[in-house]
C-alpha cells in the first residue's frame, strides 16, 4: 500500500534508521523508570535504584569471600563446559556413527534430555557435597546433552553423495572419518557448543544459589536475609554480565567456524 | 582412435534391488554386456530406469553386480579402484566446508598421492577447466556449471586412465551444458582418456561419443551400439551438420518406444517389470 | 527389519541391567544406604505415598504456582507479542532485546523475588510467570511478524476489517509458531517453579524434595523424585499433544 509518506523530522527519521539506537533509548528508559520506582515508590528495603546498585558495586566486592567465590563459580562454568562438550562429543560420536548404536540409545538420551534435572538437584548434593564438584557435576549434566544430540544429528544427514565420491577416490575408514564426517559435523557441533553454555550456566549456577552455606548461594542467601537489595542486585548483575560475556564468546566461536554454512 | 584393446570389459551383467516379494524389488539390468576401448568416449543412453547409473556405479567397483563380470585393465574389479577410474557425479559431491583447492589436493590425498605433486597437480588441474581464478572460493559460492567443472578437475588430478560421468552435466542449463561439452572434447582430445559418460541427452550423446550404447527400457540391457565417427576435439558447427542430424534422430528412433515403455512401468502398478 | 527389534533389545536389556546393578548395589555390594536407597523401599515409598494422598497438599501449591505463573507470562506475552509484530520497526527493536535477556539464566533473580515477595508463592509465581514470558513473547512476534504479506493484501484488497484480518488471516497463520512459544512457556515455567521450590520455599513438590534431601529420608526422597519426574513428563506429553493438535487444524 503506497501511500505518501508525511516527512518526518530528522531527529526521528535517524532514528527510524537507527533500530539499535533505539533499543539503547528502551534500555535506558527502562533503567529510569526502575531509577524513579526504587527511589520515590518502593520501600528501600526491596528495591534499590541501578544509581545506588552500580555505586556500591565495590563494597560488593569488599565483602569477604564475595571475590573467591565469584572465581570459583567462573571455575567450575568453565570445566563443567569443557567437560561437557568433551564428553557430548564423544557420545554422541559413538551413538551417531553406527547406526545401531543409535537407534538404541538415541532414544534414551532423549528422554533424559527431556527430564526435569532440577529434581534430582538436591541428590547431587548429596553425593558431591557442597563443593565445586557438584556444581560441576550438574553443569555436566545440563550440558553434555545437547552437545549428544547435535553431534548426531550431524553425522547423521551427510549426503550420501559425498561418503560415495570419497570412497572412489580411495578414501581410508579413518580418512573419512577425518576429512568428510567430522568437518561435516563441525557446524552442529557449535550449535551444540551454544546450548551447552546455557545449559551449564544454569546447572552451575542453580547449584551454586541452592547451596546457601558456601559459594555465591551463602551470599545471596547473606544479602536476602540481610534486606540489602543494594548488594544482592549488584552480586546478580555481576552474574548476570559473566553468562551474557560467555555466551557471546560461544556465540562467536560458532559463527567463526560456520563460515561454509552459506545457507 | 581407440585401439582394439578393451580397457573395460562387461559380460553378462544382471543386477537387481532387493529380493523377490519384497516391495522395493526391481530388475535393474539384464544380461549386459559390452566392451569400452581404450582411449574412447562411450555414451550410455537411455530411458528413465533403464540402470545406467547403475551399470555405471557396478563399472567402477562402487557395487557389486547380481550376476555377470566386470574387467577393468584385463583385471576383475572386486571395488573402487581409486587408481584406475575417476567418477564425475551429476549430484555437487565437492565437500562444502572446503575450498576448490582444497577439495582437490583432498582427492589426491584419498588416493595416495604424495604432498609434495598435490599442488602441483591440482594448480594444472584448475587450470585446464578454466577455474585458476577460484581456487580459493567455496562451492558454494560457485555456479552450478563452475561447480562441475571443479568436480572434473578434481576427477582430473587423480590422472586415472578412465573417468565415468554419471549425468554431470544434468543439472545445469543447456546453455551452461553446450559450453562445458565443448570444452570436455577440447580435454579429451589432449587427454585420450577412455571415458563412459551417462546421459538423458540426444544431442550430448551424439556431440560428444566416439559410441553411443543405447538401452532399452527396465530391466535394462543395450539394444544397439551406434558409432560416430568424427574426429575429437568436436568442432561447434558439428551440431548443425546432417551427419549430426541424422545419427540423433537414429537415436530418437531406438529411443522413442524405449521411452515410453518407461513411463508406464512408472506409473504402472507392481513392482519391476519382467522382461518381454 | 532385523535392526528395529535389536534395538529394542538393547534399549531393555540396557534398562533392565541398570535396575539390576541398582539393587545388587544396595543389597550386596554394600553401598551405604544413605547414599542410594534399596529400590524395593523406593517402590514401597511411592506406593505409600500415593495411597495415603499426602502427595495432594504439595501437588496442589505446586500445580497452584505453575497455573498462576503460565496464565499471566501467556496472556502478557501474546499481547505484547501481538502489539510489536504490528510494526517491523518494533520488531527489530525488541526481538534482539528479548533474545539477549532469554540467554541468560533468569533463575538468577529468584533470591530478589524472593526478597520482595518472601518465601511464599508469590515468588514462585513471578519468577515463573518471568522466565517464561520469554519463549511465549518471541514465538508470538515471530509468528505475527513472519505472515506472509501477500495474504495481508489480498485480505484488505477485499475490504477485511481490523478485526477480520487479525481473525481470520493473522492469527490462524500465526498460531502454530504461537502454539510452539506456549508450549515452550509451559515446560519452562514448569522447571523454574520446581527449581524455585527447591531454592528457596515453605511448601510444593521441590520443596518437599529437599525437605526430605536434609533428612536424609532417602527412599522416601527417590520416591518423590519418580512422582515429580512422573507429573512432568505427563504433563509435557499433554502439552505436546495439545500443541500438535492445534496445529493440525
Amino acid at each position: 500500500m503506497a501511500i505518501a509518506v508525511p516527512k518526518r523530522r530528522p531527529a526521528l527519521r535517524s532514528l527510524a534508521q537507527r533500530p539499535w539506537l533505539t533499543r539503547l533509548i528502551v534500555i535506558a528508559v527502562l533503567f529510569a523508570l526502575w531509577e524513579v520506582a526504587a527511589r520515590f515508590l518502593v520501600d528501600p528495603l526491596f528495591l534499590s535504584p541501578p544509581s545506588q546498585v552500580i555505586a556500591s558495586l565495590d563494597k560488593v566486592f569488599d565483602t569477604r569471600g564475595v571475590p573467591a567465590a565469584l572465581q570459583l563459580t567462573l571455575f567450575e562454568l568453565t570445566v563443567a563446559f569443557v567437560l561437557a562438550v568433551a564428553i557430548g562429543l564423544a557420545l554422541g560420536l559413538a551413538i551417531g556413527l553406527q547406526p545401531l548404536v543409535r537407534r538404541s540409545f538415541f532414544p534414551i538420551v532423549l528422554l533424559l534430555y527431556g527430564m526435569p534435572q532440577v529434581t534430582i538437584l538436591p541428590l547431587f548434593i548429596l553425593f558431591f557435597g557442597i563443593g565445586a564438584a557438584s556444581k560441576i557435576a550438574f553443569g555436566v549434566t545440563h550440558g553434555v546433552f545437547p552437545v549428544i544430540v547435535t553431534v548426531v544429528a550431524g553425522v547423521q544427514n551427510l549426503k550420501p553423495i559425498l561418503l560415495t565420491g570419497a570412497r572412489s577416490m580411495g578414501a581410508s575408514r579413518w580418512q573419512i572419518f577425518r576429512h568428510v564426517i567430522f568437518p561435516h559435523m563441525v557446524p552442529s557441533f557449535f550449535a551444540g557448543m551454544r546450548l551447552a553454555m546455557s545449559g551449564v550456566l544454569l546447572g552451575v549456577l542453580l547449584a551454586e544459589l541452592y547451596v546457601s552455606i558456601a559459594g555465591i548461594g551463602y551470599f545471596t542467601t547473606l544479602f536476602t536475609q540481610n534486606f540489602d537489595p543494594t548488594k544482592l542486585l549488584g552480586l546478580i548483575g555481576v552474574l548476570a554480565a559473566m553468562a551474557i560475556v560467555l555466551n557471546a564468546v560461544v556465540r562467536r566461536a560458532e559463527n567463526h567456524f560456520a563460515r561454509w554454512r552459506a545457507e | 582412435m581407440a585401439t582394439s584393446e578393451a580397457a573395460i570389459r562387461v559380460r553378462g551383467v544382471f543386477h537387481r534391488f532387493g529380493d523377490e516379494g519384497e516391495q522395493r524389488f526391481v530388475r535393474a539390468l539384464a544380461d549386459t554386456s559390452l566392451d569400452v576401448a581404450a582411449g574412447e568416449l562411450m555414451c550410455l543412453i537411455g530411458p528413465s530406469g533403464c540402470g545406467k547409473s547403475t551399470l555405471l556405479n557396478i563399472m567402477g567397483g562402487l557395487m557389486a553386480p547380481s550376476a555377470g563380470t566386470v574387467e577393468v585393465r584385463g583385471q576383475p574389479v572386486r571395488g573402487p579402484l581409486p587408481r584406475d577410474i575417476a567418477f564425475v557425479f551429476q549430484e555437487n559431491s565437492l565437500f562444502p566446508w572446503n575450498t576448490v583447492i582444497e577439495n582437490i589436493e583432498l582427492g589426491m590425498t584419498f588416493q595416495g598421492v604424495s604432498k609434495s605433486e598435490r599442488a602441483a597437480r591440482a594448480a594444472e588441474a584448475l587450470a585446464a577447466v578454466g577455474l585458476k581464478e577460484f581456487a580459493q572460493h567455496y562451492p558454494a559460492q560457485l555456479s552450478g556449471g563452475m561447480r562441475q567443472r571443479a568436480a572434473l578437475a578434481r576427477a582430473l588430478s587423480l590422472k586415472t586412465p578412465i573417468l565415468l560421468m554419471d549425468e554431470p552435466f544434468g543439472a545445469l542449463d543447456e546453455q551452461t551444458r553446450m559450453i562445458l561439452g565443448e570444452d570436455l572434447s577440447v580435454l579429451l582430445a589432449q587427454s585420450r582418456k577412455t571415458i563412459v559418460f551417462v546421459t538423458h541427452s540426444l544431442g550430448e550423446a551424439v556431440f560428444l561419443a566416439d559410441r553411443v550404447a543405447v538401452f532399452s527400457a527396465r530391466p535394462g540391457s543395450i539394444k544397439q551400439v551406434i558409432a560416430v565417427d568424427e574426429p575429437h576435439p568436436r568442432r561447434p558447427e558439428f551440431v548443425t551438420s546432417a551427419k549430426f542430424t541424422s545419427l540423433r534422430n537414429q537415436l530418437y528412433g531406438l529411443l522413442h518406444d524405449e521411452i515410453r515403455k518407461a513411463v508406464q512401468q512408472s506409473t504402472a502398478p507392481g513392482a519391476g517389470a519382467e522382461p518381454a | 527389519m532385523a535392526g528395529r527389534g535389536a534395538s529394542r533389545l538393547i534399549q531393555a536389556g540396557f534398562l533392565a541391567g541398570l535396575v539390576v546393578v541398582w539393587y545388587l548395589a544396595t543389597t550386596r555390594w554394600g553401598v551405604n544406604r544413605l547414599l542410594l536407597p534399596n529400590p524395593v523401599a523406593v517402590y514401597d515409598n511411592l506406593s505409600d505415598i500415593l495411597r495415603s494422598g499426602e502427595f495432594i497438599g504439595d501437588l496442589e501449591t505446586t500445580l497452584g504456582e505453575l497455573a498462576a505463573a503460565f496464565a499471566i507470562s501467556a496472556t502478557g506475552g501474546i499481547t505484547l507479542g501481538y502489539l510489536i509484530s504490528r510494526s517491523r520497526y518494533w520488531i527489530e527493536v525488541f526481538e534482539p532485546l528479548f533474545a539477549a535477556v532469554y540467554s541468560i539464566p533468569i533463575i538468577l533473580f529468584l533470591p530478589l523475588f524472593v526478597l520482595f515477595f518472601g518465601l511464599g508463592p508469590a515468588s514462585k509465581i513471578a519468577l515463573g510467570a518471568s522466565i517464561s514470558f520469554f519463549p511465549i513473547v518471541i514465538n508470538t512476534i515471530a509468528g505475527f511478524g513472519h505472515v506472509d504479506r501477500l495474504f495481508v493484501t489480498a485480505a484488505r484488497s477485499m475490504g477485511a476489517s481490523d478485526y477480520h484480518l487479525f481473525r481470520h488471516v493473522l492469527l490462524p497463520a500465526a498460531s502454530p509458531v504461537i502454539l510452539t512459544g506456549l508450549r515452550m512457556g509451559f515446560t519452562t515455567a514448569l522447571l523454574s517453579i520446581i527449581g524455585s521450590e527447591t531454592l528457596a520455599s515453605l511448601a510444593g513438590l521441590g520443596h518437599r524434595i529437599v525437605h526430605l534431601a536434609e533428612a536424609m529420608e532417602m527412599a522416601r526422597m527417590f520416591a518423590y523424585i519418580v512422582f515429580v519426574i512422573a507429573i512432568a513428563v505427563t504433563l509435557n506429553a499433554v502439552v505436546s499433544r495439545l500443541e500438535a493438535h492445534g496445529k493440525r487444524d
